[in-house]
C-alpha cells in the first residue's frame, strides 16, 4: 500500500512536470471555451446541438490525451531504465501498476477539473446558462472517458517497446475506437445474418469505452428516445438511478480487469529479466 | 263515533272537526311511511354507492330541475353536489358559479345534450366510469360548453354529428390529480363528423389525446393548452381546419395531422416531446396544400416530421434544440422558407423527398460562404441522407446516432448529392430573435466550478511547481 502511494506520488510529480500535460490542458481549455463562446446565446441543457457538439469534442480530445500521457508514462519507465531499477527493490508489480494508474488518473482528472472549472467560471461572464445536471453529467462523462481510456493506455504502454511504438498504437486505437468504429462495425456486421446485428452491436459497445460512455451520457441527458424502439428497455434501465450503478459497475469491471491483465504482462516481463 | 255524541249541539260539531283532523293525521302518517319506504328502504344499495364518493350530502337531481324547466329557460344552479346522468333535450342554458358539482357513477354520459342551442357554464363534472363513456356527449348543433371543469375516467367531451358548437375555457383532466394510475384513458375533446366547431382556451392534461378530430371540417382549434397526453391534437380528415396558438408540452406528439388538405397549423408551440421513441413536435402525414407557419418546436425528439405530404408551405417556423430538427420521408413539392433551425443535434434528414423548394432558411451549424455580401450563402445547404438510409435498412444502427464516427462516415458518402434535398439559398445570419426558452441562472455550477478550479490549481502547484 505504501509502495503504491509512493509510485502514485512520484507519478503525479512527474505528470505535472511534463510539458505534455500542460499542452493538453491548454488545448482542452481552448476548445471548450471556444464552444462556449459560439453557443453563448443558447442554454446548455439536455441533449441538443450544443451538448451534442460538446460530446463530440470531448470524445475526440480526451481519449487521445489519455492514451498519449498514459502510454508514454509506462514506456518511459522502460526506456529510461527506472523499471529495471525498481525491479531490484522488494516492491510488488501490482503496487507499481496500481500506483501508476492512480497517479496518472489524478493527473488527468486534475486537467479535466481545471478545464471544467474554467468553463463553468467563464460561462457566468459569457452569459451562457449552464444547467447544473448537464454540467455534472459532462464532468462524469469526461472522468469516465479518462478512467476507461487510461486502462487502454496502460495496455499500450505495456506492449510497446518505446515511445514511438506507443504513439503509433495510441493513434491507431484512437482512430479505431472513435472515428472508424461505426464504419468498421457496419461493414463487418453487414456480412452477418440480420438478427445477429443488434445483439452483436450491444456486446461490442461494451468493449468500446468511447461508445459506452457516450451512450450513457446521451441517455442520461434525456436523449434516449433517439436510439429508437430497439433499445427502449436499455434506455429505461439506464434512466433509473440503478442504471448509474450498473454503469459504474461496468466501468469498475473494465478497470479492474485491465489492471489484472496489465499486471500479468509486467509480471511476466519481470520474471524474464 | 255517534256514541260519543253529547247533548250540546256545539260540542257535536267540534267533535266532527276533531275527527277530520284525526283522519288527516293518519293520512299524513301513511304518506310519511310510504315516502320513507321510497326514499330510504328501497334504494339502500344506490345510496351506499353514492355515499362513498359524495361525503354523505344529499344529492340534488339535476334531471328533475331540467324536466321542470321549459324550453328556452335559463337555469342558475345553487352550489352543491348534483346527481347525474342527465339528458338535456330542450334548449336550455344551465349555469353554475364554479361551486356546482355534477357527479356521475353510471355508464351513461354525465350530461347528454340532444337539443340545439344548449349552453353549459361553470359546472364541475366528476365522471367516474371508464371505457368509452364520457362526461359530456353532444349530438346537437350550436351548443356552448364554457368554463367546465371535468375530471373523467373515460372521455371528456364527445361531439357526434354536432356542428357550429363552441367549446371554450374548459379544464379537462384525468380523474387522478397527478395522472398516475393505469387504465384506459379517453380523449379530452373528441369530435366525429362534427363541422365548424370552435375549440378555444381549453386546458387538457393526462388523458389519451387532448383534442381528437375525425371527419370534422372547418374546426378552429385555438389557444388550447395540452400537457402530458398521448397526442396533443390528433386530427384526421379535417379539411379547412385551423390549428392556431396552441401550446403543448410533455406529450408523445404535439400535433398529429393526418389525411388533410387546406389546413392551417400556425403559431403553435410544442415543447419537450422527447421521452417516447416515437415522439415529435408536429407530425404531418398525408397532408396537402396546407400551411404550417410560425410554429415553435423546441426540445422534441423530432421537431417536424413530414411523410407522404405534398404542396405544403412551411414558413417562419422556429425549430430549436430538437434531436432531429426536421425529418422528411417521401415529402414532395413542398416549400420551406425562412425557417430557423437552431441547436438541433441533427438539423434535417430527408429521404425519397424530391422537388421540395427550400429557400432562405437559417441552419445554425452550416458554414456558408457569402461572396456578394447579400446575407445569403452562395453555396447550398444539402441534407445528407446517409444515416437515415442506414437506419431504415436496420434500425439497430440507431445506436450510432451522432456518434463522431458516424458523422465522419456520412461526410464521406457524397455521391449522388445532386439528388439530395438542399436549401439553395440558406441565410448567413438570423435576423429575428427566436423564442428560445431561457433557464434561470444556476448557482451550483458557479460554486462547483470555483471549487474545481481551486482544487486543481492547488494540486498543480503543490505537486508540480513546488520542489520538495
Amino acid at each position: 500500500m505504501i509502495d503504491m502511494m509512493q509510485v502514485a506520488r512520484r507519478e503525479i510529480k512527474m505528470g505535472f512536470r511534463n510539458p505534455w500535460a500542460y499542452s493538453f490542458l491548454i488545448l482542452f481549455c481552448t476548445f471548450s471555451l471556444s464552444l462556449l463562446i459560439i453557443n453563448s446565446q443558447n442554454i446548455v441543457e439536455g441533449y441538443s446541438g450544443i451538448t451534442g457538439s460538446m460530446l463530440s469534442l470531448i470524445l475526440y480530445l480526451l481519449p487521445l490525451m489519455t492514451l498519449f500521457l498514459g502510454s508514454f508514462s509506462l514506456t518511459s519507465e522502460k526506456e529510461e531504465g527506472s523499471w529495471q531499477l525498481l525491479s531490484t527493490y522488494p516492491m510488488g508489480t501490482m503496487s507499481f501498476i496500481v500506483g501508476k494508474y492512480v497517479g496518472l488518473s489524478i493527473v488527468l482528472l486534475t486537467i479535466v477539473a481545471f478545464g471544467y472549472g474554467l468553463m463553468g467560471f467563464l460561462s457566468g461572464f459569457l452569459g451562457t446558462s449552464f444547467d447544473s445536471t448537464t454540467y455534472f453529467l459532462f464532468l462524469v462523462f469526461s472522468c469516465g472517458l479518462v478512467m476507461l481510456f487510461l486502462t487502454v493506455a496502460l495496455f499500450i504502454g505495456s506492449l510497446s517497446k518505446n515511445r514511438w511504438q506507443a504513439l503509433t498504437i495510441s493513434v491507431s486505437i484512437w482512430f479505431f475506437a472513435i472515428i472508424g468504429w461505426p464504419t468498421i462495425l457496419i461493414s463487418v456486421l453487414g456480412l452477418l445474418p440480420y438478427l445477429w446485428i443488434k445483439p452483436l452491436l450491444v456486446a461490442l459497445t461494451f468493449i468500446n469505452p468511447a461508445e459506452l460512455v457516450r451512450l450513457f451520457v446521451v441517455i442520461k441527458l434525456g436523449g434516449g428516445s433517439i436510439l429508437g424502439p430497439e433499445y427502449f428497455q436499455w434506455v429505461e434501465w439506464i434512466q433509473k438511478p440503478s442504471g448509474s450503478l450498473l454503469f459504474a459497475a461496468v466501468c469498475l469491471f473494465w478497470i479492474v480487469g485491465s489492471i489484472i491483465i496489465v499486471y500479468w504482462i509486467w509480471e511476466r516481463g519481470r520474471s524474464r529479466g | 263515533m255517534a256514541t260519543f255524541g253529547s247533548p250540546i249541539d256545539g260540542s257535536a260539531t267540534r267533535m266532527t272537526i276533531d275527527m277530520k283532523y284525526y283522519r288527516r293525521y293518519i293520512l299524513h302518517i301513511v304518506a310519511f311511511l310510504i315516502l320513507f319506504n321510497v326514499a330510504f328502504i328501497t334504494p339502500v344499495f344506490s345510496i351506499k354507492t353514492f355515499a362513498s364518493s359524495s361525503s354523505k350530502e344529499p344529492m340534488i337531481s339535476l334531471q328533475e330541475i331540467i324536466d321542470q324547466s321549459s324550453s328556452g329557460a335559463s337555469i342558475v344552479l345553487d352550489s352543491g353536489t348534483y346527481e347525474g346522468p342527465v339528458i338535456i333535450n330542450k334548449k336550455l342554458s344551465i349555469r353554475g358559479d364554479g361551486s356546482v358539482t355534477l357527479l356521475n357513477n353510471t355508464q351513461e354520459s354525465a350530461i347528454a345534450i340532444h337539443s340545439n342551442g344548449v349552453t353549459l357554464q361553470g359546472i364541475n363534472i366528476q365522471h367516474n366510469t371508464d371505457g368509452e363513456s364520457t362526461a359530456i356527449e353532444v349530438t346537437a348543433d350550436e351548443v356552448t360548453l364554457d368554463n367546465l371543469r371535468i375530471h373523467t375516467r373515460g372521455y371528456g367531451i364527445k361531439l357526434r354529428d354536432a356542428n357550429r358548437g363552441i367549446i371554450q375555457n374548459n379544464d379537462i383532466k384525468w380523474f387522478i390529480p397527478k395522472g398516475a394510475g393505469a387504465g384506459n384513458r379517453g380523449n379530452g375533446i373528441d369530435l366525429y363528423n362534427s363541422h365548424d366547431n370552435q375549440i378555444e382556451y381549453n386546458e387538457i392534461s393526462y388523458l389519451r389525446d387532448g383534442i381528437y378530430l375525425e371527419n370534422s371540417r372547418n374546426t378552429v382549434v385555438n389557444e388550447n393548452k395540452l400537457f402530458h397526453l398521448r397526442y396533443g391534437i390528433h386530427c384526421m380528415y379535417v379539411d379547412g381546419s385551423h390549428l392556431t396558438d396552441n401550446e403543448g408540452e410533455y406529450n408523445m406528439t404535439g400535433a398529429m395531422v393526418m389525411g388533410v388538405t387546406n389546413v392551417v397549423v400556425s403559431d403553435n408551440s410544442f415543447r419537450k416531446q422527447s421521452e417516447n421513441v416515437h415522439a415529435q413536435g408536429i407530425l404531418l402525414y398525408d397532408v396537402h396544400k396546407s400551411s404550417i407557419e410560425r410554429n415553435v418546436v423546441e426540445g422534441n425528439r423530432v421537431g417536424i416530421y413530414m411523410e407522404g405530404s405534398s404542396k405544403n408551405q412551411l414558413r417562419d417556423n422556429a425549430v430549436l434544440r430538437n434531436f432531429i430538427g426536421i425529418q422528411l420521408m417521401g415529402a414532395e413539392g413542398n416549400q420551406f422558407q425562412s425557417n430557423a433551425f437552431i441547436a438541433n443535434v441533427i438539423e434535417a434528414e430527408a429521404i425519397d423527398s424530391k422537388d421540395n423548394e427550400m429557400k432562405g432558411n437559417y441552419w445554425d451549424s452550416f458554414q456558408g460562404l457569402d461572396l456578394n455580401q447579400d446575407g445569403i450563402s452562395d453555396i447550398p445547404y444539402v441534407i445528407n441522407p446517409f444515416y437515415q438510409n442506414l437506419i431504415s435498412r436496420n434500425s439497430a444502427y440507431q445506436l450510432f446516432f451522432q456518434s463522431p464516427g458516424m458523422t465522419f462516415l456520412s461526410d464521406m458518402f457524397t455521391s449522388g448529392s445532386e439528388h439530395w434535398s438542399a436549401d439553395s439559398s440558406p441565410l448567413m445570419k438570423l435576423n429575428t430573435t427566436t423564442p428560445m426558452e431561457t433557464a434561470e441562472k444556476d448557482g451550483t455550477v458557479m460554486v462547483t466550478s470555483w471549487m474545481l478550479l481551486f482544487v486543481s490549481i492547488i494540486i498543480i502547484i503543490y505537486m508540480g511547481v513546488l520542489r520538495s
